[in-house]
């Protein structure tokens, strides 16, 4: 519904858009200008500043040669590849079983599903579980924490249920199994939601912090997030700037606390970056369009 | 064979149906083991919040012994009270931003203004609190933050609001607006989107104004997600955010943020007095499940539309 003339409460609501879009905007970019600025001319930057003062990737240097942070990030990244693929494994394979018909026993399992959504787990009794499975201090439990989760399985089996059921009658009829239906069938439709869902899974297990941090207690199972709690909550220098790194490099005496802080927050967002624009095109193209003609 | 056929049918079909399926069922079983271990184990021990943890040897029944320990502590009540403000604060100020949000959005058409707002809008929300944390601590700092230099620009006193106890509950709703507007603001754009452009053709020619089509169209549109989402969040009100709380925290206003939440991690993990924070844990996930289930129902019943 919109006209296309100009009118003076359009502008008004234009204004206050930019200002809102502003103040997301900044703040974020104002961390990559610090991260990008040269030591020597960071006081330059105000915190209104978006474009780094003197460029330098020197604040990058630091922290990704930092091998506790080297660590952190591997092992962020093997919780989100490993476990997103599992996720994404067993929640479409889940669906599929849900969504066929005259399945005995689904109305049961439908309301498991729905007692698993609304009741939680206690923090301590998660805690003891991952304990008594040995689990405790292994990425592995990161891997296996929310596997599945209900909202997306719900929503899979939404997806699952549009393929023509035809099609997979008539490779029953041909003598596939369930299994060769599910990979040849249904895995190969199943392309956007997977895609759609696995980013979903993916962010979150990147984002993972608190169970992370009461899982994986040692420091070499730090994960990315859980060290850059250290940093930016806890103030901890001396993890940041690495003992190592003071005696290598001669210009860290210049270096500031902040912008290697801000160094790491910035690569803690470039995953989210990179699946960020998958997320638009699949998921808020929709409302990305507009949609209402004239 | 009429006697066959004559015969109960039900039964013996289902249990065919099933042995049809066993492939099926076969490969339901990682899930349904995985609930089981991950979800249902860890709920089935909470029942430590009414028995003495023991080390070694079987825990001891002391039925509500912690339960009343917790109610006559005056820091669960105090916890329990920073939950529900923090919630309300939320709950309410929180609730009318994406929909002002859409409607302003939707006063622009398809082009480069509509979309980087959108780009820039939405992507906070896949941002996690510990990196939100940093670029608000930032944002707020009194030397060089953002918001002290304008505070600064307009003759004020730089503020230290992280610190302060009169704002930090003000900074965690902030900075959750700062997250979800945008994200928030999609399911009504998506209702707006999905309004008949007749509507406004028939408007256009009886000669309504832009606000009587917001008045009268756009807004009974907004209606039913609107009465559903806010149902919806008052399920959620023991919830006041861990994550985000977590990574504000610090000493000069850790009590005044105190929820829940931290105290069952506090006393839990931290402290190791187990069955306290269990009992503390219960409670609130009982209160939780009733508000989700009756706010379910009372949605269902207003809007036809529930929690799942």
């Amino acid at each position: 519904m919109v006209g296309r003339k100009f009118t003076l409460p359009k502008l008004a609501i234009g204004i206050a858009l930019t200002l809102l879009t502003l103040m997301m905007f900044i703040p974020v970019i104002n961390i990559f200008a610090r991260a990008f600025s040269n030591p020597d001319k960071l006081h330059e930057l105000t915190g209104l500043g978006v474009i780094p003062k003197g460029f330098s990737l020197i604040n990058f240097q630091v922290v990704l040669s930092n091998p506790i942070v080297g660590q952190a990030i591997g092992n962020s990244l093997f919780i989100t590849v490993v476990g997103t693929c599992f996720s994404l494994f067993f929640t479409t394979i889940t669906a599929y079983v849900l969504t066929r018909k005259n399945l005995v026993g689904k109305t049961p399992i439908m309301i498991f599903l729905i007692i698993i959504m609304i009741f939680e787990p206690g923090y301590v009794q998660e805690y003891f579980v991952m304990k008594d499975l040995h689990l405790l201090d292994s990425l592995w439990s990161m891997v296996m924490y929310r596997m599945i989760n209900v909202f997306y399985l719900v929503i899979m089996m939404r997806f699952i249920e549009d393929i023509p059921e035809s099609l997979m009658e008539a490779a029953r009829i041909d003598g596939a199994g369930h299994m060769r239906v599910f990979v040849r069938i249904v895995l190969p439709l199943s392309r956007i939601p997977l895609l759609t869902i696995g980013m979903f899974y993916a962010i979150a297990k990147w984002n993972e912090f608190f169970k992370s941090s009461i899982f994986l207690s040692s420091p070499n199972k730090t994960v990315l997030q859980v060290l850059l709690r250290q940093f930016v909550v806890e103030r901890d220098t001396s993890t940041l700037v690495g003992i190592s790194d003071l005696l290598k490099n001669s210009s860290i005496a210049q270096l500031d606390f902040n912008s290697l802080k801000a160094a790491t927050i910035v690569v803690a967002m470039v995953p989210i970056l990179m699946l960020y624009p998958i997320i638009l095109k699949y998921y808020t193209s929709g409302v990305m369009e507009g949609g209402v003609k004239e | 064979m009429s006697r066959t056929r004559s015969l109960p049918a039900p039964k013996p079909s289902k249990l065919k149906q099933i042995s049809a399926d066993k492939i099926l069922y076969l490969m339901l079983l990682p899930a349904i083991l995985f609930y089981v271990i991950f979800h249902i184990w860890p709920i089935y021990e909470m029942k430590l919040a009414f028995y003495d943890y023991r080390i070694i040897g079987d825990d001891i029944f002391v039925g509500f012994k912690y339960f009343k320990e917790l109610f006559s502590t005056p820091i669960f009540t105090k916890v329990i009270v920073n939950t529900l403000i923090i919630s309300a604060m939320k709950m309410f100020l929180l609730f009318p931003i994406p929909i002002l949000f859409a409607l302003a959005l939707n006063e622009f058409m398809n082009g480069a203004f509509r979309k980087t707002v959108q780009v820039v809008s939405y992507l906070p929300h896949f941002l996690s609190w510990v990196v939100i944390a940093g670029v608000w601590y930032e944002f707020l700092s009194p030397s060089t933050g953002a918001i002290n230099e304008i505070i600064k620009f307009f003759g004020f006193q730089p503020h230290d609001f992280l610190t302060d106890k009169s704002s930090i509950r003000w900074v965690l709703v902030a900075s959750e607006a700062w997250r979800s507007m945008g994200w928030d603001s999609i399911i009504y754009l998506a209702a707006i989107i999905g309004i008949n452009p007749a509507l406004y053709e028939a408007a256009r020619v009886d000669g309504a104004s832009r606000w009587h089509i917001m008045t009268r169209i756009v807004l009974p549109h907004l209606l039913i997600p609107m009465v559903t989402i806010f149902i919806l969040n008052i399920g959620f009100i023991m919830n006041a955010g861990l994550d985000q709380i977590l990574n504000f925290t610090n000493d000069s206003i850790a009590s005044h943020i105190d929820i829940i939440d931290t105290f069952v991690y506090r006393m839990g993990l931290l402290n190791g007095q187990y069955s306290l924070a269990t009992a503390a844990n219960l409670f609130k996930s009982l209160i939780g499940v009733i508000l989700v289930l009756s706010t379910h129902f009372l949605s269902k019943k207003m809007t036809g539309k529930g929690a799942w």
